[in-house]
Parts: structure tokens; sequence; C-alpha cells
């Protein structure tokens, strides 16, 4: 067992649908091509703004869930991963000129082979000293782009985007649109871990690692695979930052923010399933961008502490877990 | 009850036709707002300069509105909180423009929030008109782009320029000089411009270091600066670390010629007031200081009805420091749209490169690159600070500027560590 405690949402049976993909991965891209649509029809690119500050933390909060919700480890290092894919699309641009595509290409493959190694090193600890690992391993990651001097350092670092891209209205269509794909990306994938034998091998980590192992479920590899998948999509979140916001420096790429977000999402839509992060994040998202544009004040955290409060409080299992019990 | 005729009514209508057209009335009924729209830093780190620099342009828009608003419009403030976090400022200005659809950008205060607006603004090729930025236009190099900066388009050559001159003309020309910053953008091209300016004049750099930002206890820094005997030291620090700094040299009773250079932090009024005498002969880059050469027209109006309100607001007391400035970034916006008449943009950045501004910290004009023509990097002394009252330093004689020699209020006292 990992000895978290996290509350988390019933599984649901698992269905002989469970496991048809195509359905969902046409429901998943219709409902994406409504939303594209729908916001080129009001075009307005606040929306395109506004919906990549949600689907960012779709994806971050996605891939948070697969190791802290189907295995049960819970990662507070989700701004260290998130700022590994910022920095890793920085340095790619400023080494070869390559854009935001390769930018999150080379994101993934940092991201995962960090989760790779962050897993190695970390997966031997348990519980709460695993959790204590992944934010010292934020600590240092900060640490060492603070004092790395070719991605900006302590300073920052300018990306100069293109004004357009065709055949786009705006560079934040653009943006939006490739955060849009990555956030159907991620919950696919969510889903298909959580649907197969590597999620049901998660599980039974998460119930009791001992007695899975016992039974042959080879934890090692499985929770590698898992800390491999969630870095990789973690950084795969932060690659367009940098082209979003045209600079980043360390306090902002490593912010308080995204940890807590990454963490309270899930948990507010219901850990341990690939629907509990994305309503999490869409719900938190959509309450703190609000916030930001009208009662105009630093009440985002705050507004995620009572929002977690009050789901420990009244439905420690999430939205998901809480309608699931209702019935 | 009267009935009221259709007669009535046409003549009432006309009546108030009349009364809203009439000079000498600030605006008509119901006239469309011109509004300017920003975001500001009003919780997070940089909420104190941020919610301080909120209050002066809230100053400016009651003067330009008392004054018939412009261009017959009054003028409407629309701002949001960045909570000091760049990530969130360009969802903002997207907001700002697209659905507020504001007729004119400003910025927020510091390098950190300006950039990550530039892309949103740059899209929508706007006039923008910044505050404190520092360098920003170097990555960008936007032609429509506007900062109420003193440090002008070199940095490097110009930033201790003060510092190093002041040094020059001791008694006992200094030799050797201490450089130490913390690891931030502006402390960072600080320290540069000391080391590249040192080298220039022959002086040996004896210790050069940088500090992270987290930085609490500077007491092994310091004394390592101490061993090393430096004429010297030049320190490019931020407010917490500010305090820090000259709390660790008051303890060790460091002494050198010149101490200081490019600390910000001793420019507002609650690191005045909490240090009190530490602060005696320092001497550090600044942007104003109430002396008689800088008496610009309008300046002592803006600041007494900023220190009126200051303290109702919890904002810096005094309005030393950034808040005439963000003062005179609206003026600059307000000038420049009442030469043009309309609301062109490109004709208004033509205006902008091409004008001198009257404003509250003087007359100004902008370069190429949209950076003060004429840099003006104060160097100024703390003179004769005995304690922490605030009431000196609205006077002149506390603050005394050292240099440019065209704004020369007084001479350097030496050595930093003597007692007032």
């Amino acid at each position: 067992m990992s000895g978290a405690s996290l509350p988390l949402a019933p599984a649901p049976a698992m269905a002989a649908g469970g496991r048809r993909h195509l359905p969902f991965w046409l429901g998943a891209v219709g409902v994406a091509v409504l939303l594209f649509v729908a916001l080129r029809a009001i075009g307005n690119d606040y929306g395109y703004f506004a919906g990549y500050f949600i689907l960012q933390y779709v994806v971050l909060a996605t891939a948070w869930n697969i190791l802290g919700g189907y295995a049960g480890y819970v990662n507070f290092g989700a701004a260290g991963f998130m700022a590994a894919g910022a920095y890793t699309a920085i340095a790619l641009r400023k080494a070869t000129g390559l854009d935001l595509l390769p930018g999150i290409a080379a994101a993934a493959s940092v991201g995962a082979l960090l989760g790779l190694g962050t897993g190695y090193l970390t997966l031997r600890l348990r519980g709460v000293y695993f959790s204590i690992a992944t934010l010292c391993l934020a600590v240092v990651l900060q640490t060492l782009v603070v004092n790395w001097d070719y991605v900006g350092g302590s300073r920052g670092a300018y990306i100069v985007r293109p004004r357009e891209v065709a055949p786009f209205t705006s560079y934040g269509e653009y943006l939006f649109l490739v955060m849009l794909v990555l956030a159907v990306l991620a919950v696919g994938i969510a889903r298909t871990v959580e649907v197969t034998r590597l999620g049901r091998g998660l599980q039974a980590i998460r119930d009791n690692e001992r007695a899975a192992e016992a039974v042959g479920v080879p934890t090692l590899r499985l929770k590698l695979i898992a800390t491999a998948l969630c870095g990789a999509l973690m950084a795969v979140a932060g690659a367009p930052l940098p082209y979003y916001s045209g600079y980043l420096n360390p306090e902002g790429a490593f912010s308080l923010a995204y940890a807590v977000n990454a963490i309270a999402m899930p948990l507010i839509g219901g850990a341990g399933t690939w629907a509990g992060p994305v309503i999490g994040a869409v719900l938190l998202g959509s309450l703190q961008q609000a916030a930001t544009v009208t009662i105009s004040s630093a009440l985002n955290l705050f507004i995620v502490g009572w929002m977690l409060v009050i789901f420990v409080a009244v439905a420690p299992r999430g939205i998901l877990g809480w309608f699931r019990k209702r019935r | 009850m009267t009935r009221m005729t259709r007669r009535t009514l046409g003549r009432l209508a006309a009546g108030a036709t009349v009364l809203a057209a009439a000079p000498g009335l600030s605006f008509a009924q119901g006239s469309n707002p011109l509004r300017i729209g920003y975001s500001m830093s009003l919780s997070g780190g940089l909420a104190p300069n941020g919610r301080s620099s909120l209050l002066a342009h809230k100053i400016w828009q009651e003067d330009v509105n008392a004054r018939g608003g412009i261009l017959g419009r009054p003028v409407e403030l629309v701002y949001y909180d960045d909570q000091s976090s760049p990530a969130n400022v360009p969802g903002l200005y997207t907001k700002l423009l697209d659905v507020d659809r504001v007729d004119m950008v400003t910025s927020s205060y510091a390098t950190v929030m300006i950039a990550p607006s530039m892309p949103v603004i740059m899209q929508r090729n706007m006039c923008y008109v910044t505050l404190l930025g520092a360098g920003v236009n170097e990555a960008f190099k936007y032609d429509r782009y506007f900062n109420m900066n003193v440090t002008g388009d070199d940095i490097r050559a110009n930033y201790a320029k003060g510092f190093l001159d002041v040094a020059a003309k001791l008694p006992t020309p200094p030799r050797t000089i201490a450089i130490l910053a913390v690891d931030n953008e502006f402390a960072q091209k600080a320290a540069e411009s000391a080391r590249y300016l040192s080298k220039q004049r022959g002086l040996r750099i004896v210790y050069d270091r940088s500090y992270p930002p987290t930085t609490v206890d500077f007491t092994p820094t310091l004394r390592s600066i101490q061993s090393a005997r430096p004429d010297l030291i030049f320190i490019g620090s931020y407010p917490p670390d500010s305090n820090g700094i000259l709390r660790a040299a008051s303890e060790l009773r460091i002494t050198a010629q010149m101490f200081g250079g490019g600390m910000i932090g001793p420019q507002i009024a609650a690191v005045q007031a909490q240090l009190g005498p530490i602060l005696n002969n320092l001497v550090t880059w600044d942007i104003y200081s109430p002396e008689p050469t800088m008496d610009f027209p309008g300046i002592r109006a803006f600041q007494e009805k900023y220190r009126a309100r200051a303290v109702q607001e919890q904002v810096d007391v005094l309005g030393n420091y950034l808040q005439p400035y963000a003062y005179a970034q609206m003026q600059v916006v307000e000038q420049a749209l009442n030469r043009v008449g309309k609301l062109d943009q490109a004709a208004l950045a033509k205006d902008m490169h091409a004008s001198t501004f009257n404003t509250v910290v003087g007359d100004i004009r902008f370069g190429a690159h949209g950076e003060w023509a004429e840099p003006r990097n104060l160097l100024v002394q703390f003179q004769g600070i005995r304690d922490g009252d605030l009431e000196k330093y609205k006077r002149p004689g506390a603050k005394v500027i050292l240099f440019p020699e065209n704004l020369k209020s007084g001479e350097p006292r030496i050595p930093y560590g003597a007692p007032a």
C-alpha cells in the first residue's frame, strides 16, 4: 500500500462498454470540435485565452491523477514537471529555433525521462515520504533553472512568438487549439490507463502494494510507467506556457498555484477516475478565471482552499464520488 | 398633478440639449467614456508599488476629468489585479482589449508584468505606455512601446555611471570595488553596468557575487566583502534583501567610501521608517527626490493630493518613488491624445516618438526604442538621518541628489557607516 490515504471516487464497474475506445474518442473529438467552433463563432480572443487557462489545468490535473489517483502516490512536484516542460521548449527554441510543436514533443520526452528518473529514485519511498521527495524535486529543478543562464536564469527568458499562424485568426486561437488537442490526448491516455491492465495494476498498488506484488502485479514496472506518463503529460502542459506569455521567469514557471491546483482539481472532481480531473479543472479553472476578472483580487488560491475544505467535509470522494454514492 | 404635454416635453428636451452642449459643463450626459485599461499588481509581492501606482492613476483621472476629460470624453480606468503573477497578464489584456474594448492600454509596474503583456499588445498594434520596465523592448523591438523609466536605452552604460562618477571625485579616488547582486533581471543588469564601467575606469573588482532571492542571512556574505577591503561596495538588491543587507552591514560596522549603488527598497517610506539611521550616508540609485532641483511643475500639487489619501488607502505615505512616474505615465497618454485628437494608434505612436511631454517628473522625450531619449538615473545620498521619522523625507535635505550634475543638490559625505 502506498500509505497515502486519498479519498477516491469509487471506480465505476468495468462494464463491457468500459473498454470501448472508439465511442470515447469520437465523443471527445466531437466535444473538442464543438468547443472550438463555438469559440470561433463568438470570435473573441479572450475566450481562447480563458479556454487555454482551463485546458492547461485539464492536462495537468489528468497527469497528476495517473500517479496520484490510480496508484495513490501523491505528487507535490507538479509545478516542477510543468516548468521542466516550459524550459525545454525555451531551450529547444534557443538552440535550434524550432517552434511550439517540436517544443511540446521535446517536453514530453524530457518530462517522461524526468518522471522515470524520479520514479527510480523515489518509488521506494511511500506515502508522505514520496510526496516530500517530489516537493524537493521541484525545489532542485528551480535552483537548476535559476542558475542556468542559457535559458535566462533568474532573469527569465523572452519568447518572441509570431503574431499570427496561418490559417488561424490569431496566435491565441492557435494556442487554444494546441492545448485543446493536448487535453483530449491527455484525457484519452488517462482513460486508456484506467480501463486496461495497467490501470487495474495501479489500483491494486493503491489498495495494497504488498498484496499486489504477492499476486504477481509487477509493481515497480507499473509505477515507473505511471511516473513517466505523469511526468510527460505535466511537461506537455507546461511547454506552451512561454509562448502563451512571451516571457517566463522561474517564479512564474514554478508557481505554487500549479502545484496546488494539480492536486485540488482531481480531488474536487473525483480522483481515480478519468472524468474527475476534467470536472475539477473545468470547475475550479472557470471559477478562478471568473474571480480574476470580476472581483479582481488574489482570491484564487483562497477559492481553491475553501473548495477543498468544503469538498473534504461534504463530498470527500469528489463530485463524481458524491453522485455515484447518491445513485 | 400637472400633465406633461408633448410641447412641454419638447421644450424640456431642447433645454437639456442646450445645457449638455454648454461650455463649462464637464461632459455631455451619457457621453461615451474614454477607457484606459491595464492590469495592476494589487495583491502579491508587487502590490505595495502597484497599489500606490493605482492611487496616482486615480488622482490623474480625477484631475483630467475636472479639466473636461480627453477629447471631450470623461476618462474611465478599467483595471484588473494581476496578483503579481505574470501568467495572468496575457488573459487580462485580452479581456481588456476584446471584451471591455478599452481605447488605450497602459501597463502595470515592473518588467515581469510588462513583458507577458507585450505579445497581446503587439498583436493588436496598440500604443503602449509602460511603467518602470527594464529593457523589455530589447527583445520585442515594438515601435509603439514607450517606457516611463529613467534608465534609457543602454542600461549597461548608464545605470552605475552616477555611482562611479561621484566616487571618482572623492578626495581619495577609489581603487577597488566589490559587487553583490540578487539573482533577478534588474539587479543583474545593474551589476553588469557596475562591472562594465569599473573595468572601463581601471577599478579592481575584488568581490563579484550573486545571491538567490531567498537569502535571508547576509552576515557571511558581508563578512566576505569586508575581508576584501573594497573602497566601494556596489549592491544590486530588492526590498526584502536590501533590509537584510543594510541591517547586517550595520551590525558588522562595515565601512567603505561609498556603499549602495543599486539598492531598491530605501526609496520606500516603510523601509525608511524601519531602518532609520542605518540609512545614513547610504548612496543609491533613485528616480525622484523632493530636492529643489526636481521641483517640476505640478509635482507638489500631485504629492499633496497623494499624501492626503495615502494613509487611508494604506499605500506608501510619501509618494517619493514611482508614484509621480505613474501619474506622468497617464500624462503622456493624455498629452498625446490631445495633440493627435483621435484614437489613431499609429498617429499616437508617431506623436509619442516626436514630441516632448511636460509631466510632473519633468520634460521627457522618447528615443527610438521607446525608452527615455535622455537617461536620468539619479544617485542620491541619505544625509543627516538620525531616526525613522518620515517628515524629513517630505522636505529637501534628507535624500540629497549627487548625480546627475544638472539636478545635483549637495555634496557626498563619506564614509558609509559614519554616524549622522
